[in-house]
């Protein structure tokens, strides 16, 4: 049964790491309610809309940003390998585009803070009034 | 030359259309070894060992070490023109032919609504399952999708496409519907491979759609096309039982899960052809263990004269955030009959690295 420690060990690896907690943050003025497989469509392009109708501008954190891979496994359910492999097959046959990336959890802070159309994540620590907090994972 | 006149004009439009619009590059490559580790060949043909790997582009490796069959690059150029309106063009060169670069797309995109998006230009035919995407190799698992299943030797069209995108309660259905023509003066596959002469394939009337439903971890997807087929030989039209054209109907269905760490992919498909059946089939799963994924895949080709499978076994490995390791055997049979051998038994290694950019 030597195969189980090769299965075991990734897994107690990721689980002991995955330990920050993500906010999916919009802007405060945004009176739409989410879960997360609406969240998860509108970070793979499935969904374009919030549930009130209005037009959503999904925001990505930069794959150096430690929030990124949070996001992608927790509540996308996929690493961010994945996920890249996912957008190749949309973006080179012109099915999709993917959310425009910034690089740091204030960059998404400020550019959510600044669009009611937007929505972001970041790490929950640095959260703070200026948006308004839809779900953590 | 004229290529390049094109490159030129598109780059020139694309600059002096910058202050306007935003410009985006992207890409991908694949830089892939193999050889045949044995293999029949078919002697009635002259032909040593083959592992024919890319039917369409005719990528085949033999007992030498060869970097080309598989490898390729792709640089994709889009423009946003806002309001709805984009310009993209994909250029691909591949060892195959050579690393010479062709337009393999090029088209305009006009957003509708939330739902619907028009395209015109010249596209991939959406066909198989992977077909549209065939050329980006990190997006799937294996090195190329199954030879057996990817055989036809058309596989661009120049025409207009409608692609919808609803949410159905917990599903995301999608797919397009697509009209239009492709006229290969010479097509590789016909004159290189299966024959000696220049042949020139028309596929016109092409009329298609491709429905997707996607949930959670279970992906189906549905395919039909049907086209009219002309060819000439030599400059010569070719007649099938007096007609100088004969209608191919094409039908498909995928499904696919991804459930926790199991990846289970397949396809099945039918073209109907001057009254003959070519059936084939891809099954393929795959295990996640962290960055690797080790996989086994068994695809088919079956029709009266031209048989063939190919089992394969292999892993994938995401070592890095853009790119992936792979590595496979392939292991073909060859079962035709009548003078319908493709290339003979083989077993042949591969390996190489697939990226995007």
């Amino acid at each position: 049964m030597n195969w189980l420690k090769f299965v075991a060990i990734p897994l107690v690896l990721s689980s002991a790491v995955a330990t920050a907690e993500v906010a999916v943050v919009v802007h405060p003025s945004n009176a739409a309610s989410l879960d997360q497989a609406e969240i998860s469509r509108l970070f793979t392009g499935r969904g374009t809309t919030f549930s009130n109708g209005s037009k959503a501008t999904p925001l990505n954190l930069a794959e150096s940003a430690p929030a990124r891979a949070e996001f992608d496994s927790k509540v996308l359910g996929k690493s961010s390998s994945q996920m890249k492999a996912y957008w190749s097959k949309l973006v080179f046959t012109g099915k999709g585009t993917p959310p425009k990336e910034l690089a740091t959890d204030a960059d998404v802070k400020a550019a959510v803070a600044a669009d009611a159309s937007a929505i972001g994540y970041i790490d929950a620590a640095a959260v703070d009034a200026s948006v308004k907090v839809v779900g953590k994972f | 030359m004229k290529k390049s006149l094109v490159a030129l004009a598109l780059c020139t439009a694309l600059v002096s259309t910058s202050s306007v619009a935003e410009v985006d590059i992207s890409g991908f490559a694949s830089v892939v070894g193999g050889k045949v580790l044995s293999g029949e060949g078919v002697p009635e043909f002259g032909l040593e060992p083959t592992f024919l790997a890319n039917y369409p582009i005719v990528g085949f490796y033999e007992e030498d070490w060869s970097f080309k069959p598989d490898s390729k690059y792709g640089l994709q150029i889009s423009a946003d023109l806002t309001e709805g309106l984009s310009a993209t063009a994909q250029l691909v060169g591949r060892g195959a032919d050579d690393f010479n670069a062709e337009f393999e797309w090029a088209y305009l995109s006009y957003v509708l609504n939330e739902h619907w998006t028009l395209q015109a230009g010249k596209k991939r035919l959406p066909l198989y399952y992977y077909s549209d995407f065939f050329d980006v190799s990190y997006a799937y698992l294996w090195i190329r999708p199954a030879a057996d299943n990817y055989t036809w030797q058309i596989f661009n069209y120049n025409g207009v496409n409608a692609q919808f995108n609803y949410q159905v309660n917990d599903w995301t259905v999608s797919g397009n519907i697509y009209t239009g023509r492709e006229d290969d003066t010479e097509n590789k596959l016909l004159s290189e491979f299966f024959g000696s002469q220049p042949i020139r394939e028309i596929w016109k009337n092409i009329l298609g759609g491709v429905l997707s439903l996607n949930r959670d971890w279970l992906d189906l997807r549905f395919t039909y096309m049907t086209y009219q087929n002309e060819r000439y030989r030599n400059g010569v039209q070719v007649t099938w039982d007096g007609d100088d054209s004969r209608r191919g109907k094409f039908a498909g269905v995928s499904a696919n899960v991804d459930y926790n760490n199991w990846v289970v992919l397949t396809e099945f498909n039918r073209l109907t052809l001057d009254g003959g059946d070519f059936d084939t089939y891809l099954l393929s799963a795959g295990y996640r263990l962290g960055q690797w994924t080790p996989f086994v895949s068994f695809a088919d080709f079956d029709s009266e004269s031209e048989m063939h499978s190919t089992a394969s076994v292999g892993a994938r490995w995401d070592f890095h955030s853009s790119a992936a390791f792979k590595v496979q055997n392939d292991d073909v049979t060859d079962d035709g009959i009548n003078g319908q051998m493709v290339a003979g038994d083989s077993k042949a290694i591969t390996f190489g690295i697939d990226l995007v950019f």
